[in-house]
């Protein structure tokens, strides 16, 4: 049987941003989780999304997936209304977290295959695909490993191109090099670099004050709001220190 | 005599080797950092010392206890602070507290004076369910259950994952405060830029000390020279530099590209300036730098490995 | 000591907190009771019923007619041969058939001993076991009336037909009780301790230097007072409700619940100690205890029609023993002489798995 999501022929609005978000808001009862926030993001832009523990970046990407309603707010993502269109939202986007990536009692083929199904991938070109993603990453032979046994840097590469199997036009990353050693890291944002360089908008979130400057531009979320965005250098200047890691204890702490 | 004297210890989990036979003493006093990625090993190895896991060979005394034999007493005297949360969700922060301090035999106001400068963050939120807090909470309630009958030991197992670096910091400065209390600190973490906290650090990789030492010995003892530099682009030119035929381990370093040379900085040098040139890479800051533990890692790892 | 109270409260602390557990725990048992109670013991009125009267005679006529008077059933057929009666079962769909002899009044007069012939249909036995009880009594009646002697003169003579074992109604009580407490202390226990294993809180258990004994006592303990209130509940209920007798003593009735819950919570701690997960940890006990004890321990079907092996079988499961030992205290009036041996069994299999449970639990892997 083939899973598709339904279709209707809607033309998505086409402007330079592929996620613009206004007064976006949630709150849980009495706590204001996400608290106005307003930003946009450029296609093909790798946008790094901080924050401290706590502080609504979870919520806040939850609602972009279009996992959450905002209790206030607009946001336009890949060209669609958030409030009107989240099914061809979830069609355009891509998801990939620390906490949940693959089935680790499922083989590598098995994963790919299973969540390009879910995205209505048509068999013999979703096969394709497959192969010539793994054979990119060196692990063509390896497609009938069980995940369970492989490292966590593989793990979260294969993560990484099963999210874009069904070329969203945005990924959103929630933590992917959560504990990977810095070799593999580096490995990682390679292969972000190479899908940015596509027109792939990547969203990212981490606590790698390192991996905030491979962004292009960063912001940071603090108490439900955020104030801070701009490119590395930008933020730097504006807080006169040297490192972002910097300009993330000086924002958060106050 | 060490607080923790370990030979050649190796464990297996079916045909995979978690531990490939590590020997190593940790001295009184000092925080030891096993430092390395998710995988290598840390936590087999925490399980062992904290008499959790049984090892498949070698020998180890822990607090000058033998670690098979006297297991039971290295258990009074250790607190563990284990890598994933482990403390009850559905309790609230006091509860959980008073819990531990119970198990261990002890009272949370007997040893208030060593849990006191957490304590006094986790104040505001003593009625709310352990399970509610933040990733850096979280971490410190732990520290505290782990601290609550004033071990002599303490192990962490990677405290700092996933936690923000405003925590993070934190964190690092409890730590320097439950030092000089005289209490000896194992502790593991992913973050390199940690290591240097510590006095002492093992660059643990696929089960194996690739490196031990002090963190200013390991950074001294880096093979080659580095360089930073600075490019707008830097995708375009990590592509061009797949071609580079010059001897050396690149990787992009926040907004910088490192480049480890193997050969004398006096040729190695120009010889990448003109390769900069050749393929019009316009670039600034060309500096030659000293190496954090993060580019020790990557130097010994890269050699080591492939 | 401090530490095992400690226990406790942490684990009565996890129980209020939850409260959907709380409340399935205290109320499924509840419910089950009067499920089972009022499906099984209303609803038998105008049962349909075939009389072979083969005297005809006045006295066999107001015996009928006593029967039809009595509200619970009405006659639809008066067949001629017994040929009949089996037809009226598969046609007309009769719970059961009376068969008065020929000469009724003549024998009930003279020889003051009558045989009258009951079939029924024991498809539902439990329909089938009530329909004979009433038929019993109306005879009774029937009997005092006609020469005012509590004697009995006229013999009933029972043929049960599709399930000659019929069983007790009264068996669903003990049945009942026997699956809550698997289900209370077994499976609760088992899933909380490998929650705790789940969590990584075991082992923060693990390592402090605690009697092992009491993290597992003090996780069975709270688990055991719950499945004795739903205990106690269900007994009070089909006592007041049902009018389940207690023949013997009522301390003696809760000594056995209380060992057969040790039993029980003896399980789930061994099963526990085998699996990592809350799931395996129910599946297992769900799949290797619960089910089993249903099926085989006498409470749905009787063990005496089982096949061999299965016979054999029941007797690991404690569900068989309880059930004989409660069934004897409640409705025999057994004594504790007549019941230690399964008073004992269940202890052993409480003393070995709980013993194993915790060399398994303090074990270094």
């Amino acid at each position: 049987m083939k899973v598709r999501l339904p279709f209707r022929p809607q033309q998505a609005i086409d402007t330079p941003y592929s996620i613009q978000v206004e007064g976006l808001t949630k709150r849980f009862g009495e706590f204001t989780a996400v608290n106005h926030i307003s930003f946009e993001v450029k296609k093909g832009e790798i946008f790094g999304f901080l924050g401290a523990n706590g502080a609504g970046k979870t919520t806040a990407i939850r609602m972009l997936c279009s996992l959450l309603q905002p209790t206030e707010g607009k946001a336009m993502i890949a060209g669609y209304d958030l409030a009107t269109q989240p099914k061809l939202i979830k069609r355009h986007i891509g998801y990939m977290s620390q906490k949940f990536s693959l089935y680790d009692d499922l083989t590598i083929f098995e994963n790919m295959q299973l969540f390009g199904t879910i995205y209505g991938i048509p068999r013999k070109e979703l096969k394709d695909r497959i192969f010539s993603r793994l054979e990119d990453l060196h692990l063509a032979d390896k497609s009938k490993t069980l995940v369970a046994s492989i490292p966590l840097g593989w793990k979260q590469k294969l993560a990484f191109a099963t999210a874009m199997l069904h070329r969203p036009d945005i990924v959103f990353l929630d933590e992917p090099t959560s504990g990977v050693d810095p070799i593999v890291r580096r490995e990682f944002w390679n292969l972000i670099y190479e899908a940015a360089s596509h027109g792939v908008t990547i969203f990212v979130t981490t606590h790698y004050m390192d991996e905030a400057e491979y962004c292009g531009r960063i912001s940071i979320m603090s108490h439900g709001e955020l104030k801070l965005i701009g490119t590395p250098t930008e933020l730097k200047e504006q807080m006169q220190v040297d490192s972002i890691e910097k300009v993330f204890v000086k924002y958060v702490v106050r | 005599m060490p607080t923790i004297s370990v030979q050649d210890l190796k464990k297996s989990y079916g045909h995979i080797q978690a531990l490939k036979g590590v020997s190593f003493d940790v001295e009184e006093g000092e925080i030891f950092g096993v430092v390395g990625p998710d995988g290598a090993g840390k936590s087999t190895l925490f399980n062992i010392l904290t008499t959790l896991l049984l090892p498949d060979s070698g020998t180890a005394t822990v607090l000058g206890r033998d670690l098979f034999k006297e297991y039971l007493e290295i258990r009074k005297s250790i607190g563990y602070l284990p890598g994933t949360f482990s403390l009850y969700p559905d309790l609230t922060v006091e509860e959980n507290l008073i819990f531990f301090a119970t198990m261990y035999q002890s009272s949370i106001r007997e040893n208030m004076s060593i849990i006191k400068p957490i304590w006094k963050q986790l104040m505001p939120f003593k009625k709310r369910p352990a399970g509610k807090l933040s990733g850096g909470m979280k971490q410190k309630l732990a520290l505290c259950c782990a601290l609550i009958h004033k071990p002599t030991l303490l192990f962490l197992d990677e405290p700092t994952t996933g936690v923000d670096p405003v925590s993070r910091k934190e964190f690092w400065e409890i730590l320097g405060t439950i030092k000089t209390q005289g209490i000896t600190v194992v502790v593991s973490t992913p973050y390199m830029d940690e290591a240097t906290l510590c006095d002492r650090i093992a660059l643990l990789q696929e089960g194996e000390f690739i490196r031990m030492d002090t963190p200013a010995n390991i950074i001294s003892s880096f093979k080659g020279e580095l360089v930073t530099l600075r490019t707008d682009d830097i995708f375009k030119l990590l592509r061009k530099m797949a071609d580079c035929t010059l001897n050396c381990t690149f990787y992009p370093y926040g907004e910088n590209l490192h480049v480890i040379f193997y050969d004398p900085i006096t040729t190695a040098l120009p010889a990448f300036e003109e390769f900069l040139r050749q393929n019009d890479i316009i670039y600034n800051n060309l500096t030659q730098i000293a190496p954090t533990i993060e580019d020790c890692f990557i130097e010994v790892a890269s050699s080591s490995g492939s | 000591m401090k530490e095992l109270r400690q226990i406790l409260k942490k684990e009565f602390t996890h129980i209020f907190r939850d409260r959907i557990t709380l409340f399935l725990v205290l109320a499924i048992p509840i419910m089950l009771v009067l499920l089972f109670g009022f499906t099984i013991s209303t609803d038998i009125h105008h049962a349909t019923i075939s009389v072979l009267d083969l005297s005809n005679d006045s006295q066999s006529k107001a015996l009928v007619d006593k029967i039809t008077a009595s509200g619970y059933f009405e006659v639809v057929s008066y067949p001629k041969s017994e040929q009949e009666i089996d037809n009226d079962f598969k046609d007309k769909n009769i719970k059961l058939a009376i068969i008065i002899p020929s000469a009724f009044e003549e024998q009930l007069t003279n020889e003051k001993f009558v045989t009258i012939q009951i079939i029924s249909d024991v498809s539902d036995m439990n329909v089938a076991s009530i329909l004979n009880n009433y038929v019993k009594a109306i005879l009774n009646d029937f009997t005092n009336d006609f020469n005012g002697t509590a004697t009995m003169p006229i013999e009933l003579c029972t043929q049960m037909m599709y399930n000659p074992e019929a069983n007790s109604v009264y068996m669903f009580v003990p049945g009942i009780i026997t699956l809550i407490m698997i289900i209370v202390t077994a499976l609760m226990s088992s899933i909380t301790l490998a929650r705790e294993v789940e969590t990584g809180t075991m082992r923060m258990l693990l390592i402090a230097p605690v009697n092992k004994a009491w993290v597992v006592v003090g996780k069975v303990i709270p688990y055991m007072i719950l499945s004795f209130i739903s205990t106690i509940t269900i007994i009070v209920i089909s006592v007041l409700v049902f009018k389940m007798p207690i023949k013997g003593s009522v301390w003696l009735l809760l000594a056995v619940c209380i060992v057969f819950m040790l039993t029980s919570a003896s399980f789930g701690t061994a099963i526990s100690s085998l699996v990592k997960t809350q799931i395996d940890a129910m599946m297992i006990t769900m799949m290797g205890l619960f089910l089993p004890t249903a099926l085989l321990s006498g409470f749905l079907f009787p063990i005496d029609n089982m096949p061999y092996f299965f016979q054999v079988l029941a007797n690991i499961f404690p569900g068989k023993w309880f059930i004989i030992a409660i069934k004897d205290v409640m409705l025999k009036g057994s004594g504790f002489f007549d019941i230690w041996l399964y008073m004992l069994i269940l202890f052993a299999m409480a003393a070995i798995l709980m013993t194993v449970s915790l060399i398994r639990l303090d074990k270094r892997r």
